[in-house]
């Protein structure tokens, strides 16, 4: 236990100090921080300048009617919807339009054609702005408002019916799959990333220790298993740490943000971590890295060159990436408590996404988490018994990999030495 | 002068760093071992000893089954049959302190000598304020203290080694094993490595010295042990095993060594089966018995014969005439 815990604390600071790791968590930080922040820098960018120029000069916005016979409905709408701005009613041609919004006269400009056409002119159209929605639904409304006009319903009457909305009250008896699709999705893709990520960085330094033959020294100081749970166990903790780097990085940044921006509000509409999604996530990634670290690390340790290295581990990520698109497609298909997401929860390989997923995006037991983590703290065992098995025999074997048939044969043999020294010892 | 000053540097070889001292003598067996590989028989019943205060040279060929023999008595594969006993019972390998100098050096070359020397010897049960102590101490005692906060990698090949020199020894072992430790090292550092060597043995530690440098194995070890294709061909103390050859090959110095032969011939015909000058030196003369219980007349003779002699020895056969000649049969 001790020689763990020492291998596991060199290992860990030998992971978080690694060039790789500081790398990694740093571009992902700047990426999160660039995404939530850079659309609020944006808008306020925007609003400042819209700002200095309404010190000099109220904003002025043109329109030139030829589609009504009268201008006030059109006046009032706008006047109505842009309070703060200069509504112009010109009889100005296309390009005159264009050349004064593009000189900056004009904040934009409408030229309607007919009732129901229009063209819309102005100079930047930016993602994070809303004008031209806001353009279009004040351009039907002053349609509606016409026709109903027109049809003998008075004004007053014409806008009660048109603002008039049913409200409407959502049930969901299981899980809102609309508002958690995403920030799932987003989890999942983390995990598989910090789970591929990881898994190699085991491989990486099982084969480098290999290589530089430090294993000749370490292992004689101590148990190849020590050595490898403490590596395992090492790396892992480093994941942990990078992830709630990130997330906690990612949840200060969505909360300290102006929310008061079209964009954001979108986001935060669509990804919403609540905290037993985020400690959920930690869990299934804890038991999912153990699953398939320990695998990655024992068959690493059969490699003697970097190159041997694809071969070995070619299967394991084989086996992992589909089990990713395999949930990846159910969730997709709307097949959440499907029969395929139901069996792949437990087993080993596929539960510690497809659990998860089944429980952040859908109504599962207790008892079947429970069963599904038992499972999965099982399997986790038993390759971790069969990893230190195969590591004893891979650290010090150089040369040609040994196919499967010799590796049982090596592995049998070993068995038995170990037992019959056993029961000499004792 | 300051690359020589770490020769005479003192070393308070049992110095009160909490280290628990190396208790008293014991004696390491290994006892009829035998391990294969799959359908490759490696060991076949290897048994030989080693005491406290005494280092056994390990020989063998490439092949022979040195390292595998190595690595069973470090704990690193499991024998399939015979045992590894310290004093008559089986080894527990947590009460004593083994230090392992392995053939492929190799440490971590991207970290801090101080990181991983550190790393090691606390993995050897040592705890942090000792394993400071104690790395501080062979940094030191193998001059190599300006180094410490550099990366191996950064090091010449011989540093190199001295680094995993004193990461082998830092713990202070019972059982050191060394496996051609002198590879790589320019003759200064040799000398340092045999000096410390020597401090081992005289503080009381089972030493297993492997190497192919005959010289050092003669300097170091008073037993061998020659394995060969799995075998111990022969083992015991190297005077022993030099002394059970036929003294029958003498060897004398002689300026005038080209007139003593026909004197010899004409004196002792009978009892000499050759006699010839050395084929570099000319004033050395070999001379082989047909028996070896003619020696004290010949020495008889020769004293009485008035020629100037300056020296007149028994030929004993090398280590390495004596490796030879049980590993020639092959692998």
């Amino acid at each position: 236990m001790k020689h763990i815990l020492q291998v596991l604390k060199f290992e860990y600071f030998s992971c978080i100090k690694s060039k790789a790791f500081i790398l990694t968590t740093i571009l992902l930080i700047a990426t999160i921080l660039f995404m939530t922040f850079v659309p609020a820098i944006i808008s306020a960018v925007i609003s400042g300048s819209e700002q200095s120029s309404e010190e000099g000069k109220q904003p002025v916005i043109a329109i030139v009617n030829h589609a009504y016979e009268s201008d006030e409905t059109v006046r009032e709408a706008f006047t109505a919807a842009y309070q703060k701005d200069e509504i112009r009613i010109s009889q100005e041609d296309l390009e005159s339009l264009k050349s004064k919004v593009k000189d900056g006269t004009y904040e934009f400009a409408i030229l309607m054609e007919t009732p129901l056409t229009y063209t819309y002119i102005t100079k930047n159209n930016s993602l994070m702005s809303a004008t031209d929605q806001t353009v279009n639904e004040l351009m039907t409304t002053i349609y509606r408002m016409t026709s109903m006009t027109e049809l003998g319903i008075d004004q007053e009457q014409a806008a009660q019916l048109l603002t008039t909305r049913p409200a409407a009250t959502t049930i969901t008896t299981d899980v809102d799959q609309t508002k958690n699709y995403f920030s799932t999705y987003i989890l999942v893709m983390l995990q598989y990333i910090a789970i591929v990520m990881y898994g190699q960085m085991v491989s990486q330094s099982v084969v480098s220790e290999k290589n530089t033959r430090a294993m000749e020294m370490l292992i004689s100081c101590a148990k190849p298993s020590h050595l490898m749970f403490g590596k395992v166990i090492g790396s892992g903790l480093g994941g942990i740490t990078q992830m709630i780097l990130i997330l906690s990085v990612s949840l200060l940044s969505f909360h300290t943000i102006n929310m008061d921006n079209a964009f954001t509000r979108q986001i935060l509409e669509y990804v919403n971590f609540s905290l037993d999604t985020v400690l959920y996530a930690i869990l299934f990634f804890i038991l999912g890295y153990f699953i398939y670290s320990f695998l990655l690390g024992a068959l690493s340790s059969l490699a003697s060159r970097s190159e041997d290295l694809n071969t070995l581990i070619t299967p394991v990520m084989m086996l992992y990436v589909a089990a990713f698109i395999v949930v990846l497609m159910c969730m997709n298909s709307d097949q959440i408590n499907g029969p395929v997401m139901i069996v792949c929860s437990y087993i080993p390989f596929t539960a510690p996404i497809a659990m998860f997923v089944r429980i952040v995006m859908s109504d599962v037991s207790v008892i079947e988490v429970i069963i599904s983590v038992c499972v999965q703290l099982f399997s986790i065992y038993l390759f971790g018994m069969l990893a230190a098995a195969i590591y004893r025999i891979g650290v010090l074997l150089y040369g040609k990999t040994p196919k499967p048939s010799e590796l049982v044969k090596l592995l049998k043999e070993q068995h038995k030495n170990r037992q019959a020294l056993k029961k000499r010892q004792s | 002068m300051s690359e020589l000053s770490f020769l005479t540097a003192e070393y308070d070889f049992d110095g009160n760093d909490g280290i628990e001292k190396r208790g008293i003598a014991v004696e390491l067996s290994v006892s009829g071992v035998v391990k294969n590989f799959g359908e490759k028989e490696v060991l076949k019943d290897i048994s030989f000893q080693a005491r406290s205060g005494e280092a056994l040279g390990l020989l063998g060929r490439n092949g022979a089954g040195k390292t595998t023999t190595i690595r069973i008595v470090m704990g690193v594969f499991y024998p399939d049959q015979g045992e590894i006993l310290i004093d008559g019972k089986p080894i527990n390998r947590k009460k004593l302190r083994l230090g392992y100098l392995p053939e492929e050096r190799g440490l971590y070359p991207k970290k801090l000598i101080s990181e991983q020397l550190l790393y090691l010897a606390q993995l050897r049960g040592m705890n942090k304020a000792d394993a400071r102590k104690a790395c501080d101490r062979w940094l030191d005692r193998m001059g190599m203290s300006e180094y410490k906060n550099k990366k191996l990698e950064t090091l010449s090949k011989g540093n190199q080694q001295k680094i995993q020199l004193a990461a082998t020894l830092m713990c202070d072992p019972h059982i050191v094993i060394l496996d051609e430790p002198f590879s790589g090292l320019d003759p200064v550092n040799a000398m340092l490595l045999k000096e410390v060597i020597q401090e081992m043995i005289d503080g009381g530690a089972v030493v297993l010295f492997s190497s192919h440098q005959m010289n050092y194995v003669e300097e170091f070890c008073d037993d061998i042990a020659i394995l060969n294709t799995g075998r111990i061909v022969k083992a015991g103390k190297i005077t022993d095993i030099k002394r059970s050859y036929p003294r029958d090959r003498i060897e004398i110095q002689s300026e005038q060594s080209e007139k003593l032969i026909p004197y010899l011939l004409e004196k002792m015909g009978g009892e000499i089966f050759s006699a010839d000058t050395g084929k570099e030196n000319h004033h050395t003369l070999l001379i082989r018995l047909k028996d070896a219980s003619a020696k004290n007349r010949l020495f008889q003779t020769i004293s009485q014969s008035g020629f100037d002699i300056d020296s007149f020895h028994v030929c004993e056969p090398s280590l390495n005439d004596i490796f030879v000649e049980y590993t020639e049969a092959g692998i």
